[in-house]
């Protein structure tokens, strides 16, 4: 029962972020009232400071972010998955691999990230960076898992049976890592969250007047004194899909674990 | 109140079914209790519910358990209660040995050294060692990789009694030992037995241990169905050619260091047992996983059927492959806890003989029910299933490739005598016709239907002196 409960409102938070603009009262583009209007009736929480309705605004803000956020979360994950299997599978042979991934890690992330947004379009560059930042750490607890799985009694029964290396890790390690990587999906999805929103806080994002929760953290922050409605807003949407996004991560961990 | 440990009306319920039905049992300070049945009955979590620690997915709906006259909560409330008061040595020693702690440490975690001086916990944890027949001086330092299956459970076991707890819940305390280490374990159960303080629950299908040491005993789940067993038939002397023979191996164990095994020259006919008897941590276990091809040697030329066959399981051939199988020490961990039992099996049917569809379903049917278990498992994952389920899927996942030799290391441990007795009279039955069977044990029920039993022991497999001379008297 907990779990139906639980994933309901994970869904319709998600199903919020994802497709909230048709809910919305107004078009978000639209000016609707005089600016910096503070929250009254037919506006829930006031206006922005071009006089845009903000329920509207940060119903219609999210899809973007949630999307380029998945998008590089699986993407990181995947390669991290991909290269630590390998390289746990091989030992000496994916210490080159390993070496790399420290490589990566050991340049500042935020760097790595500025250098990319002024190379390429936001939404690449958050997808490329989170790989860069997040990629080789997932790559790193893979690898370890996968040496420790290696040695027991199923894995041994199916290189026994004549399976290929890629049939094992597939069909025998992954499915046995299942947890863990569903739990690393979550904090790697938590890091393009937060990439996303600074890019986007920082000028790289979509370009105005897109609705964007990040975006709107920095159009909305001059006018926090006549409505800090327009900011809260934004933020606490922002918070909500990341802890949403977590606590996935961890169901994720904890079911991976009981069986 | 009385004192001592007292289960009344326990049931343990998991989502779909009560695993635990109306158990009851007390036990009086100095009483050695024993839970007997068979294998997938609840014993393990009988044990496991008076700890108060099931389990995700099983809940304990009913009973008290009380001890010394206060009720035992369920769960964490009985944190500090096990803590103090409880050694706990569970089925699968070699899961519960942490991988990165050597010996001391491993066995230091049943004390408190806050309370005891460093130099006292030292004596403790050697003394612990010594009860169960390790040499301290050897063993201290090692890590669990380093040990065998035996000297692991040993391990465990000094981890339980080492605080000398006033409970100790034995889990098949003596699946991997031999002989002489039993008799050690014996006496130190004994010990405890009768000295008006503590309690021991044992489950254990030993059936010598049972009868010799048990105050009370507990049968759980339905007697087993009466034997219909015939006095174990030899099957036909063998002759020919061996299946398998192995020239001049010698074995080190970890590879390259500490030489276990010298010289061994070893055939198995058609047909015919070979048992391997030694004393634990003599490399048996090794010399199985070198046949399989699955632990390098350092010398030795090996052949199957007068062909010689390379020694690293990935360079044979599906044949060679099909033809050699390995049933693993540890059932626990032989299983992918993310793949149905049905799966386990159909994979080396398709993969070794080909076959699939419906016709895979209908003999992954019969395997299961070769090995006298219940079909309709073929959906239940590993984590469901018990120690003995385990041995006995393991078997079945070993004969699903029809193999021409079958290695099986102490396929019996974890069994209750009947169902230990059923699958030895199984191995008797495949035997006759053609599988020849390498066996490692410590199992006298095993050895006495080999046809030839063998001793490895410093470094020499060789022809057992007190076997052969039982065999010429009878």
């Amino acid at each position: 029962m907990r779990i139906v409960a639980s994933l309901t409102v994970a869904a319709a938070l998600g199903a919020a972020a994802l497709f909230g603009e048709v809910l919305a009262p107004y078009d978000p583009t639209a000016t609707v009232s005089p600016p910096w209007t503070p929250p009254g009736p037919g506006l829930a929480l006031g206006a922005d400071g071009l006089g845009r309705d903000v329920v509207s605004r940060v119903l219609a803000g999210g899809r973007e972010l949630t999307l380029v956020a998945a998008v590089a979360a699986l993407t990181a994950t995947a390669v991290g998955v991909a290269g630590g299997l390998w390289a746990g599978w091989r030992g000496r042979g994916g210490r080159a691999l390993l070496g790399g991934a420290d490589l990566l890690l050991a340049l500042p992330m935020l760097l790595i990230a500025m250098v990319l947004a002024v190379a390429l379009p936001g939404p690449v560059a958050v997808v490329a960076g989170t790989v860069c930042g997040g990629a080789p750490l997932t790559l790193r607890v893979i690898a370890d898992a996968t040496r420790q799985v290696r040695h027991t009694g199923y894995v041994e029964a199916a290189v026994a049976r004549g399976e290929r290396s890629g049939t094992v890790l597939v069909r025998e390690v992954l499915p046995a890592l299942a947890g863990v990587v569903g739990a690393d999906v979550g904090l790697r999805c938590v890091l393009a969250l937060q990439l996303a929103a600074a890019l986007s806080l920082l000028g790289f994002g979509p370009a105005p007047p897109t609705p964007d929760w990040a975006a709107m953290l920095r159009e909305n922050l001059p006018g926090v004194t006549l409505n800090p409605a327009a900011l809260v807003a934004p933020a606490a949407a922002l918070a909500a899909l990341t802890l949403l996004v977590a606590a996935l991560g961890h169901a994720a961990a904890t079911r991976g674990r009981s069986r | 109140m009385s004192a001592g440990l007292l289960v009344d009306g326990l049931v343990v319920r998991s989502v779909t079914r009560a695993v635990v039905e109306e158990v009851s049992l007390q036990a009086r300070p100095g009483d050695v209790i024993a839970l007997v049945g068979p294998s997938g009955a609840g014993k393990t979590t009988i044990v496991r519910a008076v700890l108060g620690a099931l389990p995700p997915g099983l809940r304990r709906t009913a009973g008290t358990v009380s001890w010394a006259g206060a009720a035992v909560p369920p769960g964490t409330a009985a944190r500090h209660w096990r803590r103090c008061t409880v050694g706990v040595l569970g089925q699968d020693p070699a899961a519960a040995l942490h991988p990165l702690l050597d010996v001391r440490a491993t066995v230091a975690e049943g004390l408190e050294p806050a309370r005891l001086g460093r130099p006292a916990a030292q004596a403790r944890i050697r003394a612990a060692l010594a009860s169960t027949g390790l040499d301290p001086d050897v063993v201290l330092h090692r890590r669990p990789h380093q040990l065998s299956g035996g000297q692991a459970q040993r391990v465990a076991l000094a981890r339980a009694v080492v605080a000398d707890p006033p409970l100790l819940l034995l889990d098949e305390p003596t699946s991997a030992l031999d002989a002489a280490t039993l008799e050690i374990v014996y006496g130190m159960l004994a010990r405890r037995r009768g000295d008006g303080r503590s309690v021991t629950l044992v489950v254990s299908h030993d059936a010598d241990l049972v009868a010799r040491l048990a105050d009370a005993v507990v049968p759980i789940g339905a007697p087993p169905p009466p034997r219909t067993s015939q006095p174990p038939r030899r099957p036909r002397p063998a002759g020919g050619t061996a299946v398998l023979r192995t020239q001049g191996m010698r074995l080190a164990q970890p590879a390259g260091a500490t030489v276990l095994l010298d010289g061994a020259e070893l055939a198995v006919h058609e047909g015919e047992l070979v048992a391997v008897l030694g004393p634990s941590g003599a490399g048996k276990t090794t010399l199985l996983r070198a046949i399989a091809g699955l632990h390098p040697p350092e010398a030795g030329r090996l052949s199957l059927r007068g062909a010689p066959l390379p020694w690293p399981v990935t360079e044979r051939g599906t044949a060679e492959r099909r033809a050699v199988q390995l049933v693993g020490q540890h059932p626990g961990a032989a299983f992918n806890p993310a793949h149905r039992v049905g799966t386990a099996l159909r994979r080396p049917l398709r993969l070794l003989r080909g076959i699939t569809g419906a016709a895979a379903s209908a003999e992954t049917a019969r395997l299961l029910a070769l090995v006298g278990l219940d079909p309709a498992l073929h959906r239940a994952r590993p984590g469901a299933l018990s120690g003995g389920q385990l041995q006995r899927v393991a078997l079945a996942r070993a004969l699903a490739a029809a193999p021409g030799v079958l290695l099986a290391d102490e396929v019996t441990a974890a069994l209750d005598a009947a169902t230990a007795a059923a699958i030895l009279d199984l191995l008797d039955e495949l035997r006759r016709r053609g599988l020849a069977v390498f066996a490692v044990t410590h199992d006298r029920h095993v050895a006495a239907r080999a046809d030839h039993v063998l001793h490895l022991a410093d470094r020499e497999l060789l022809p057992d002196r007190a076997e052969e001379d039982t065999r010429a008297h009878r």
